[in-house]
């Protein structure tokens, strides 16, 4: 009789546990519904073509024209401007932690790293506007300080954390007798990254890259704070501008409900995740290369 | 041996010409790294030493404690404090259930196949969407659908999705941390799966999963995309200090973005200054209690210390 | 005229590897104690004993592996053509060029089959394309697997069998031209035939070059070694042609390791 109950316990457990399970589908399910449901009234309720949506440079909700293009430019610009700073250096950090650190020195910089992804988006934000805003201010052509540049360089460093944490799993999963072969047959240290390590590790280091890139793009407050928030395209890397996410944070809690401005907000918001998805795709892809 | 298919024979053990050169780039390469690496630390540091220099006299008792003002200087962030924990200890409430049952079920019950790549799948895509994205959902589902308005419950209840893969991740982790042996052990002597995970496995992890757990509240404490469009821009009126769950709240995080970009109150900077600093600090303490409690429950409940 | 016994042609063979009075610690336990061997040029000479000996400990020393171990600390002597490679003006890039190593498992790269073979020439400084192409096919020719693969030498190393990949890494080390081949116990991650391969392999490099093999079996080191060491908690027992140390061993412990009495 013991058993019978402790079977029906084991059954009801089960139960809750998959319910929960299936709570994850269920969210993200909606998620994307109610945001494809959303995003796409721009096209068949206000019945702007997707392809000025996408393509065109002249953003002007009021004059029922709202072309998101100088937005996913910004969008763009910033996540090359901070891979491109963030990646290798990330890297490099990795490559670092996982061969050459001492342990003492470990000691010191893993907790650095875990304390930069704890700094709340707001506060790097807060950093770039009080510090390096001022900073591009006075050394560069720049009127205001606000653009690309400070907005590509703190989202550079937002996303170290994760291309570095990643580089190093990517490094330390290698097996130790890749490095000790090169090794007895007379490379030093640096030729046995560069040759065998970095290339056997290459899988793994595309995923801290594109998991980089995906933070980049994702990212809102800290470029909103810093980036000028002007609807205008970017006329070189220190002139105001906007991002997508950047954008929906600016205009959205002013948007009427209902309005266009609203409907094309949203279909931002739709493309973003739509891009998320993808580079998800693209783990998996670079997943499943090294398997 | 034929002559010339072999490279040329090496006679002596010290380095020459060729190999100096390898050595010279391998010593040139390590130094570079260090520095990069240092440089991190060193970055870290000033940005905490400035956010200290410029926040310390902002932290006067009637900053923390008071309320802020729409126009005028002054202001305190006194109810964004609270907001921030109402806030935080809400989604904590709903997001830890759902994330460590749907862990447990992924981890020790999921049989390969449909549900379980589902799941997977859709865990992992939650995990990329943009807060931003995040607080449009909520947006459309709590303030929109369910006629809400801006409210904490809202933001909570937001958080709870955009957080659930990443307790989830932790609770795998967590969980795979526990040797097989011991659920073997405990199987071996008659216990069903369900016991061997109440019992022995949960208990084991325990402190992985706190320390998760706890720096996870800390990423949840300084969330601010999300939580604009679902719990608001401020404070409510009458009552800033409010239980009812459907009150309007702003939180610490975004009232720094608030002061930033919308504010006109005169003291901009000086509240500024002093939320980043209190956030800051915030964030550290989450840090360091994280791995504290992580450290000693683990030794409570495993005798290990790790 | 009368050949010379084999007795007295090892005797005659010159030292190529010596190692005088070695110690390994590994941190306060010391894993090996004051072993002295002197391995002969172009000869085999077999470490054999228990596991835990320390048989594969020693023979790491003689390449400056230690170095890669935090908390190995090697002390003694070894000396190659009588320079010692612990001195302190000795490099280890340069002696693993003299000295190398083939291991337990088969560590291809995740390469190709050619590059595998020419990374060691390739960086060590030779970019000739011609020059490269030579040694790989000299090297494959010598590690008994040219003819295997010389139609897909740009196929991935990982796709060969696991007693292929063993040849492939003993190619790898022999491209370098070292003198003296270091071997782990090769042969014992791999099936029946695969090992039989690798003894008649063995055989063959002697020609050229000098080597010394860890392995746990004596039949093994019967087969294919001139000279054979007993190693037992950390010190050489007794060493000597391997004739003689298998049918007339001179230590008590010895003739209780081979008679299967412990191990």
């Amino acid at each position: 009789m013991n058993a019978r109950r402790t079977r029906r316990t084991e059954r009801i457990a089960l139960m809750g546990l998959r319910i929960a399970a299936g709570f994850v589908v269920v969210a993200m399910a909606a998620l994307l519904l109610y945001l494809a449901f959303e995003g796409t009234k721009t096209f068949y309720v206000d019945r702007f073509p997707v392809w000025s949506f996408l393509f065109s440079p002249d953003f002007s909700p009021d004059a029922n024209h709202p072309g998101a293009a100088v937005f996913i430019v910004g969008t763009i610009v910033v996540t090359v401007f901070a891979i491109a700073l963030g990646g290798p250096f990330g890297v490099a950090v990795g490559v670092f932690l996982a061969e050459l650190a001492p342990r003492r020195m470990t000691q010191v910089l893993k907790p650095a790293i875990e304390l930069m992804v704890g700094i709340p988006s707001v506060v790097y934000g807060w950093l770039g506007l009080t510090l390096l805003v001022p900073i591009i201010r006075t050394h560069t052509s720049s009127p205001s300080g606000f653009g690309l540049a400070a907005a590509g360089i703190v989202l550079s460093l937002m996303i170290l954390p994760t291309v570095i944490t990643l580089s190093e799993d990517a490094f330390r999963s290698l097996p130790g007798s890749l490095k000790e072969g090169s090794l007895a047959l007379g490379a030093t240290r640096w030729q046995t990254i560069v040759r065998v390590l970095l290339p056997s590790a290459s899988s793994g280091i595309a995923v801290a890259l594109i998991l980089g890139i995906a933070r980049a793009v994702g990212e809102t407050l800290a470029i909103q704070m810093v980036i000028g928030n002007s609807t205008q395209f970017p006329k070189g890397l220190f002139a105001p501008t906007a991002a997508l996410t950047t954008e929906v944070v600016t205009d959205m809690p002013g948007a009427t409900a209902g309005s266009l401005l609203e409907h094309a907000l949203f279909s931002m918001a739709f493309l973003l995740l739509l891009i998320a998805m993808v580079l998800i795709v693209f783990v998996r892809f670079a997943l499943r290369k090294r398997a | 041996m034929a002559a010339g298919t072999a490279i040329a024979p090496v006679r002596r053990v010290t380095a020459t010409g060729g190999v100096r050169a390898r050595k010279v780039a391998d010593a040139v390469a390590t130094a570079v790294l260090w520095v990069m690496a240092s440089s991190i630390i060193v970055m870290l540091a000033a940005f905490i030493v400035y956010m200290v220099y410029l926040g310390w006299h902002a932290l006067s008792l009637s900053f923390i404690l008071g309320v802020p003002k729409e126009t005028t200087a002054g202001g305190g962030i006194g109810p964004e404090i609270y907001n921030s924990f109402y806030i935080l200890i809400l989604t904590l409430i709903f997001t830890t259930p759902i994330a460590v049952a749907a862990g447990v079920f992924l981890q020790e019950y999921a049989k390969p196949g449909v549900f379980r790549n589902v799941v997977q799948f859709s865990a992992e895509s939650l995990a990329t969407v943009p807060s931003v994205v995040m607080g449009l959902f909520g947006l459309l589902v709590f303030v929109y659908t369910f006629h809400w308005g801006y409210t904490a419950l809202g933001g909570a209840l937001t958080l709870t999705v955009l957080n659930l893969p990443a307790l989830l991740r932790v609770t795998q982790e967590a969980l795979s941390s526990v040797p097989d042996s011991l659920r073997e052990a405990s199987m071996g002597l008659g216990g069903t799966k369900w016991q061997t995970i109440t019992r022995i496995v949960l208990p084991s992890a325990i402190g992985r999963l706190t320390t998760g757990i706890v720096l996870i509240a800390g990423r949840i404490y300084g969330e601010t995309a999300a939580l604009i469009f679902t719990a608001g821009l401020s404070v409510t009126g009458n009552h800033p200090y409010d239980i009812n769950p459907f009150h309007t709240a702003e939180t610490l995080a975004v009232h720094l973005w608030y002061t930033h970009s919308e504010s006109i109150v005169p003291d901009v900077d000086r509240i500024g200054n002093g939320s980043a600093l209190v956030l800051l600090i915030m964030v550290l303490l989450f840090n360091v209690t994280a791995r504290i409690v992580g450290r000693s429950l683990t030794k409570r409940f495993t005798g290990r210390s790790s | 005229m009368t050949e010379p016994s084999p007795v007295d042609t090892l005797a005659a063979a010159e030292a190529k590897i010596v190692a005088k009075d070695l110690d390994v610690f590994y941190g306060s336990f010391q894993a090996i104690k004051h072993a002295s061997l002197t391995m002969k040029a172009q000869h085999v000479t077999a470490l054999i004993g228990p596991s835990g000996c320390g048989k594969s400990t020693f023979l790491r020393a003689l390449n400056r592996m230690h170095d890669l171990t935090p908390g190995a600390r090697v002390e003694g002597c070894v000396e190659l053509d009588g320079e010692d490679i612990y001195g302190p003006d000795a490099d280890p890039v340069v002696i693993r060029h003299r000295i190398g190593m083939v291991f337990q498992r088969p560590n291809p790269f995740p390469k190709t089959i050619y590059e595998n073979v020419v990374y060691g020439p390739r960086i060590h400084g030779e970019r000739s394309r011609a020059r490269l192409d030579e040694i790989a096919e000299h090297a494959l020719r010598q590690a008994a697997l040219w003819d295997e693969v010389k139609d897909r030498l740009q196929r991935s190393a990982l796709d060969l069998s696991g007693g292929q990949q063993q040849r492939l890494c003993i190619a790898r080390a022999v491209a370098l031209n070292p003198e003296v081949i270091l071997m782990d116990e090769p042969a014992s991650a791999l099936d029946p035939i695969a090992t039989s391969k690798i003894e008649d392999l063995i055989g063959q490099l002697t020609d050229e070059y000098t080597v010394v093999i860890v392995t746990h079996s004596m039949q093994q080191a019967a087969r294919i070694s001139d000279f054979t060491a007993f190693f037992h908690l950390g010190e050489i027992v007794e060493v000597g042609p391997t004739n003689q140390i298998f049918t007339h061993p001179k230590e008590k412990r010895t003739e209780d390791y081979i008679t299967g009495r412990f191990g």
